[in-house]
């Protein structure tokens, strides 16, 4: 028999997300919080239906999303989640699609909650380093969580990068699982074992616990690479589990970064939230002119103290000019560094000050939708 | 030469804190002091020998191997005896205190403070500004801890709170003996407060029988200082 509040929720939801839409705005949160409230077994209900494939980490989730719904594509039709609504509503929202596919981004601390309603048959999980701390609190608080719910879902097959000790120890008591290392790579929090709290022995790029906890036992090997490589190697894991054939993905669809003109000049413009982020996007290329945004609001991380665990050697004799909320955070960190930037309020104002056409731009979360959107 | 010490920050770097050598190594080079940085990772033997020691916040299980590893000899203290000056951020503040109390055990820790620190109710997490009589501004940074820190008969409070929470008892802040200063604050606090820095440095001149006026114009610290006071009151 149908469930009667599902369905009144279901209608609710997409009236005032019509009526929301109409007004301007996207419409997602509010549908799935409204739905939630009408039946708060939502998820469940709907998820029951469908073969939903979950994916969650610091670092990637919005692009490896994209990259997974587009293998699945290939099978049959998917609902995915909105361009960051990867909370309990942003999935309740998704999940009212008929489709019979789900790809869900999923926030790290929502994650244990969403596989317990929705009983997914992946889960991938990406990497787990510090961000948002003030949310967060450490980065092993939700590793824990992650091993807790790991072992708990038994019919749900985990894909993860154990070159990240936290993703390892997360799915060290799942029941089905793929365990993939790209021939390893440094941890910036990876000194302490997640799962018995030694100090981990790493010899290079491999670590190895006495308690066992290692990435040298692995499921799947492949070469090294960058942090949107070893994305798109995962998408196209969960395709081969779910029987969809691989795809090649450029390395702009996985990176967040963004190109768009304003008048003469390109900006190349790239998502940068933490510390390891930055740091992968500063081993990148980058043009003589550079311009950095930095935001502390909620989703960007409300304390900046982590700008001095990122080294910006990278952009020393480029042109720096530094810009957004938290501008004179990042300047006083650069200045340290020996990197002498100038300080502007807002983009509008730093772009007329570059010098070549091509301009590189690092963009906190918030400074990044604010240009893309 | 000044020797600064970065302690086991592969623990201890959990919230931006090694942001503090920088600082003071910056600072006393604009001061035309020489200095230098010397990190110590867990495996390392620490050093008596240096003249300022720098402990930063940490997650539970790496605050717990990095005491282990600082009891062993007590280089730290050995150095304290011999004048050092010690600046200690959360993790490391309840680590340099006498008395840690962790959900399973009591433990006793470096006593270079007179303080214990138990487990509060609630997380402590937010922009924080502390009136210091060291000080004629109000310093400011971002705590982020669960604990909760009291002081014994022997502990002077490092500063009275005027925003946000610090030791989370008492309204105050940190604690100071001697050349010990311990404190919640992050940012780093160093960075944030560049005369907290200064103060550090002629601390570890005047151990060394030194000149210990320091003085240092840097118009942007001061600015991005002023700044964050203005926001954070």
């Amino acid at each position: 028999m149908p469930d009667l509040r599902l369905l009144l929720g279901i209608a609710v939801a997409k009236t005032a997300s019509a009526a929301s839409k109409a007004v301007g705005n996207k419409g997602e949160t509010l549908s799935g919080r409204i739905l939630l409230k009408f039946q708060p077994d939502a998820i469940a209900l709907l998820a029951a239906k469908k073969k939903i494939v979950l994916v969650s980490g610091t670092n990637g989730k919005t692009s490896t999303t994209k990259a997974v719904a587009g293998i699945v594509r290939q099978l049959g039709e998917v609902t995915t989640s909105g361009s960051g609504s990867n909370l309990s509503w942003g999935a309740a929202n998704a999940l009212m699609s008929r489709a019979p596919y789900a790809v869900l981004e999923i926030d790290e601390l929502h994650l244990p909650s969403v596989i317990a309603q929705c009983d997914p048959a992946i889960v991938l999980l990406l990497n787990l380093t510090r961000d948002q701390l003030h949310r967060m609190h450490e980065v092993k608080r939700v590793a824990d969580r992650w091993h807790v719910e790991c072992a708990e879902a038994e019919n749900t097959l985990f894909i993860g990068d154990i070159d990240d000790p936290y993703i390892n120890y997360a799915m060290a008591e799942a029941h089905n699982v793929v365990r993939v290392s790209f021939g390893g790579r440094k941890h910036q929090d990876g000194a302490v074992c997640p799962r018995c709290g030694k100090y981990l022995v790493w010899v290079r790029y491999q670590y190895s616990c006495v308690c066992g906890l290692t990435n040298k036992i692995t499921d799947r090997k492949f070469l090294k690479g960058n942090a949107a490589y070893r994305n798109a190697t995962l998408a196209n894991v969960v395709a081969e589990a779910l029987g969809a054939p691989p795809i090649e993905f450029s390395q702009e669809e996985l990176e967040r970064s963004v190109t768009k003109n304003y008048g003469e000049k390109t900006a190349y413009i790239r998502l940068t939230k933490n510390p390891a982020s930055w740091t992968e996007a500063l081993a990148g290329e980058h043009k003589s002119d550079v311009i950095l945004i930095l935001n502390a609001r909620q989703v960007d991380g409300i304390d900046t103290s982590w700008l001095w665990d990122v080294s910006f050697a990278a952009l020393k004799d480029k042109n720096v000019i530094v810009c957004g909320e938290r501008a004179l955070d990042m300047a006083y960190r650069l200045h340290v560094q020996g990197i002498e930037s100038v300080v502007v309020e807002t983009f509008e104002q730093a772009l007329p000050l570059t010098q070549s056409n091509e301009v590189s731009v690092l963009a906190a979360y918030t400074a990044f939708f604010g240009l893309v959107m | 030469m000044l020797e600064i010490i970065r302690i086991h920050n592969e623990l201890l770097g959990t919230y931006g804190d090694r942001g503090n050598a920088d600082v003071l190594a910056f600072r006393a080079k604009l001061a035309g002091i020489k200095a230098r940085i010397t990190d110590i990772a867990y495996p390392d033997e620490l050093p008596s020998t240096g003249d300022i020691y720098l402990l930063g916040g940490a997650e539970d299980a790496a605050q717990a191997l990095s005491l282990e590893a600082m009891k062993k000899k007590m280089a730290l203290n050995k150095a304290v005896k011999k004048g050092a000056v010690v600046l200690a951020i959360c993790a490391g503040f309840q680590i340099v205190g006498s008395t840690f109390i962790s959900r399973d055990e009591t433990v006793e820790v470096l006593g270079l403070l007179d303080v214990t620190t138990a487990p509060g109710t609630r997380r402590l997490v937010g922009d924080i500004a502390v009136a210091s009589e060291f000080f004629a501004e109000p310093l400011t940074g971002f705590e982020n801890h669960g604990g909760v820190t009291t002081l014994g008969s022997d502990a002077t409070p490092f500063g009275r709170v005027i925003a946000g929470n610090g030791n989370g008892v008492g309204g105050v802040d940190g604690a100071v003996s001697g050349n010990v200063f311990g404190t919640y604050l992050h940012g780093p606090v160093l960075a944030r407060n560049p005369e907290f820095a200064d103060l550090l440095l002629a601390r570890a001149l005047g151990a060394k029988n030194l000149p210990a006026s320091i003085e240092v114009n840097d118009e942007l610290a001061q600015r991005y200082a002023k700044w964050r006071r203005s926001v954070i009151k």
